[in-house]
């Protein structure tokens, strides 16, 4: 591990860093109220940049697996003649500021969309050329929500991998640095680092104990829900509890650093010209799985609901994906309505469950 | 198969409409060839029981299933005009471009059923994925042993590939028993479901050393599982191939997964051992 110091006055420095190194850095900013959000670093915006402060809503994933993604456009000619043309889009980012549990959705969609039988080529070119500066959350005040449970789903306070640059506030004006990568061990040549020494090392460990106490969701029984959901014992009408309390917004995937899918929709934007664009979906949707001619195989909302637990949990996936496709952000337990998000359901399959045992 | 690569899987490549047969209501089969002889040749690779990814750009892309056997000249889709994309495909007029992108999927693995006998039940437009094995195991007639196919829809007037049937059974390598729900003036066949069929008298169902490929519609699927399994066929010798609606057709998008599986790239062929573990109702 290679850990250099930064004094809090030269903490944002690594944002002028990163810009005058050609990238556009993307960091989190204050809104109204709890209201916070990643935005461009521009010279205007730079003194905003906020280093503590709740994970924003909207998550970062958004930069590797837009919202709206123009996939190809396709060109008609005068004789009939017709051109596909792919778009793609690259651009040389950095993410200051993204929060463990980003880094291991981040990971998680690396695994996804790269690994297997077909690679993504949309996300590996804007993914291939993404840094990230992951800040611990250290301050329970302003980092760690109500909702956190980073810890039940094993991805931090402190991501371990898959960072480029890791921040940690020290306290008494001090950050310490670790670098994940050579690119990131790179700027410890800048003469705003200086070398850590054993001390630092004891404050790490000292923060990092005390910070895990802070977190307010209870130790969550994932690993007997994950149990429960792989084996099928949980009861339909579990599942339609759970079902009753979804108002069908989709917002728990929508916000979620770990969902995939998508849906895929052409428009026309010009008398011969037409974009093929693809779209963030969710299974929590009606539409979801409706086929040509109206049927649906998952029709009820609490089919649906189990279909979303099954898929992050069962451990058929976590074979697969080395990981459950949870990282315990906290988001869906933060933007659900029916207060159906992680958290929730794994206490609801943990009551329910020695019904079920007696049935 | 697409290798793992850098290419972008989700690119259809340009494919010309030669000719389009109806062939009952609301189907037709649509003949087309890649303006890219490379593309053409390399597509033509597929297995029996994959799939590709049609486009027609402005409408959308959907999934459909391979009627020809990869032994036959010609490449063809078999449509039912549904929804928006399979209406705007109608619609296409001879020479008009659209895409198409695969194959994908696992296919059928017809050599492993090599020296089995093969019962084909089909029910409606089931019969179009069904096709391709049918003409690929007449065409490697030695490999097999006995080669039923029995095939039931609404009406005599929605009986798909009539033409082929006829000439399938002319060739004497096969047996073909079909029915229809309701018979109308001229059928003088069989009435019933088309498990009904598997009692008639003269047919002699074989069941030990058999694979049975079975694709229909749901209720037809139940009863016909149903009928097998009543007959003493073993569930791993019950092969299906199962649809659902796909946006990438590579693993990606999420709609077809059922249950464990990504239809896509996990199937679309399965066992019906296999549709029992994937801890979803199909």
């Amino acid at each position: 591990m290679k850990a250099r110091i930064v004094s809090l006055a030269d903490v944002l420095k690594i944002v002028d860093l990163l810009r005058s190194r050609g990238y556009e850095v993307l960091a989190p900013f204050c809104g109204r109220g709890r209201d916070t959000c990643f935005d461009t670093v521009t010279d205007a915006n730079r003194p905003q940049v906020q280093v503590h402060l709740p994970n924003p809503y909207y998550p970062p994933k958004r930069f590797v697996f837009p919202h709206i993604e123009r996939l190809m456009a396709v060109r008609g000619g005068a004789n009939g003649e017709m051109k596909i043309e792919p778009a793609y889009e690259q651009p040389r980012r950095a993410i200051f500021g993204i929060r463990s549990c980003d880094v291991a959705g981040l990971w998680h969609l690396d695994r996804f969309y790269l690994g297997r039988d077909f690679r993504d080529v949309y996300y590996e070119k804007r993914r291939n050329n993404l840094f990230l500066v992951n800040v611990v959350c250290t301050d329970p005040a302003r980092d760690i929500g109500e909702d956190c449970f980073c810890l039940c789903a094993d991805t931090g306070p402190a991501a371990r991998d898959h960072f480029d640059l890791q921040l940690m506030d020290l306290g008494e004006g001090e950050f310490m640095a670790v670098a994940g990568t050579p690119a990131g061990e790179e700027l410890f040549s800048e003469p705003i680092f200086r070398k850590a020494t054993g001390a630092h090392l004891e404050r790490r460990r000292a923060i990092l104990a005390a910070v895990r106490k802070h977190f307010r969701t209870p130790p969550s029984w994932f690993s007997a829900t994950v149990r429960y959901v792989s084996q099928g014992t949980i009861l339909d009408k579990t599942w339609e509890e759970i079902g009753n309390r979804c108002l069908e917004c989709g917002g728990c995937t929508y916000v979620c650093p770990a969902c995939t899918c998508f849906t895929v929709s052409d428009r026309q934007v010009g008398p011969q010209e037409v974009e093929r664009v693809r779209i963030w979906d969710s299974c929590g949707l009606g539409g979801f799985t409706r086929m040509a001619g109206g049927f649906n195989p998952r029709r009820a909302v609490h089919d649906r609901r189990n279909r979303r637990f099954f898929r992050k949990l069962a451990h058929y996936f976590i074979q697969r994906e080395l990981a459950m496709a949870c990282v315990g952000c906290g988001r869906c337990a933060a933007v659900c309505h029916g207060d159906i998000g992680m958290p929730s359901v794994v206490e609801m399959i943990r009551r329910a469950a020695p019904q079920e045992a007696s049935k | 198969m697409n290798t793992p690569g850098t290419e972008n899987v989700y690119l259809p490549k340009l494919a010309v409409l030669e000719r389009v047969v109806e062939d009952i209501p609301d189907v037709k089969t649509f003949y087309w060839r890649f303006e890219d002889p490379a593309a053409q040749a390399l597509f033509k690779r597929f297995r029996p029981g994959q799939f590709a990814q049609i486009s027609v750009f402005g409408a959308g892309e959907f999934p459909a299933s391979l009627p020809p056997s990869p032994t036959e000249q010609e490449t063809f889709f078999t449509i039912r005009q549904v929804g928006s994309c399979t209406s705007a495909l109608h619609h296409l007029k001879v020479r008009d471009k659209f895409g198409v992108r695969g194959p994908y999927g696992n296919g059928f693995p017809m050599e492993d059923y090599h020296g089995m006998n093969l019962v084909f039940v089909a029910g409606g437009i089931g019969l179009i994925p069904l096709r391709s094995c049918i003409v690929y195991a007449l065409e490697h007639r030695s490999h097999y042993g006995r080669i039923q196919v029995f095939y039931g829809a609404k009406t005599p007037g929605e009986l798909m590939y009539r033409p082929d049937l006829r000439q399938w059974e002319k060739s004497g390598g096969m047996e073909c028993h079909l029915t229809v729900d309701r018979a109308a003036n001229g059928w003088n066949g069989s009435v019933g479901v088309v498990g009904s069929l598997f009692k008639k008298k003269g047919v002699e169902v074989p069941v030990d050393n058999t694979i049975a490929f079975v694709c229909g519609p749901p209720v037809m699927f139940r009863f016909v599982i149903k009928d097998l399994l009543a007959l003493g066929f073993q569930e791993r010798h019950i092969v299906s191939t199962l649809e659902r609606y796909m946006k990438c057709g590579v693993g990606k998008c999420g709609h077809c997964c059922i249950g464990v599986a990504y239809i896509c790239v996990d199937g679309p062929v399965f066992t019906y051992e296999q549709i029992k573990k994937l801890g979803e109702d199909i």
